[in-house]
């Protein structure tokens, strides 16, 4: 399974587009990974979003418990110390409404949908591109 | 040689590459990343995938050679590698991750060897 979300990735969406909004969009991306964080990171500024980083599922939960808010999260599944699926739960019963989009290497079915469950918006398999951003940030100007 | 042979010789090994499946459409994004805010962004994400890479084929080999073998820890590390190597564009690498974890999940030793070999990488021989 490819993703589970917001709708079709289309061709349209694959240059990088400046999302026109009125707000300054903040991204949380959770990700224990360095490569992967450096690129996500340089994928969302692009797009014209404040990034910031956590290394894993407690370092995003603890920035909420010390008052920081984002407009979205894009989360890692597989992490150390709290992984995806427990950061998601967590921040959800914390009362955290922010958009919260999974990103992970894992592809089948049920890995997925146990991803999803534990309260995600949307998931998608990686690499993240420049079509699932557009996507994504489309989705979130229009909430 | 002018610099500008240089720099035709470059884009044609980098278009080399693509066409024989190596780099796909993520490395092409990855390069439009790069701007002046960001200059040397390819060059630090390669290197740090290069890095990435040898640690994870040094490890998978080294399990490998265990007496017994932990097919999950092998897996483990294919995983990440197959994650690093989409999220670059390194295509092919992505491709024989794919086929590595078929081996994993058969646990078929003489496979995963081949492919740890084909990868660029080498098996410690013990003694």
């Amino acid at each position: 399974m490819e993703k589970m979300g917001f709708g079709n990735v289309t061709s349209t969406s694959k240059t990088m587009k400046i999302i026109d909004t009125e707000k300054q969009i903040y991204v949380l991306i959770v990700e224990d990974d360095l490569l992967i964080q450096k690129i996500h990171k340089a994928m969302m500024t692009k797009f014209g979003t404040e990034v910031q980083l956590a290394a894993n599922g407690k370092e995003a939960v603890e920035l909420f418990l010390s008052g920081a808010y984002f407009d979205l999260i894009l989360t890692d599944l597989e992490m150390p110390i709290m992984d995806g699926i427990e950061a998601t739960k967590q921040l959800r019963s914390m009362g955290v409404t922010s958009m919260i989009v999974g990103v992970t290497s894992r592809n089948q079915d049920s890995e997925i949908q146990a991803f999803m469950n534990a309260g995600l918006n949307a998931c998608y398999v990686k690499p993240l591109n420049a079509e699932k951003v557009t996507v994504v940030l489309n989705e979130l100007k229009n909430i | 040689m002018d610099v500008g042979q240089l720099q035709r010789q470059f884009i044609d090994y980098t278009a080399s590459l693509f066409r024989e499946g190596f780099l796909d459409d993520q490395f092409t994004q990855l390069r439009k990343l790069q701007d002046e805010n960001n200059p040397d962004f390819v060059f630090e994400v390669v290197s740090l995938f290069f890095d990435d890479s040898e640690k994870l084929v040094n490890n998978m080999a080294k399990a490998l050679e265990q007496p017994i073998v932990e097919f999950e820890q092998v897996d483990a590390h294919v995983h990440q590698f197959k994650g690093s190597s989409s999220s670059i564009g390194a295509h092919r690498v992505k491709n024989v991750c794919a086929a590595f974890r078929g081996f994993c999940e058969q646990q078929n030793s003489d496979g995963l060897e081949q492919q740890i070999i084909a990868a660029g990488g080498s098996i410690p021989m013990v003694e």
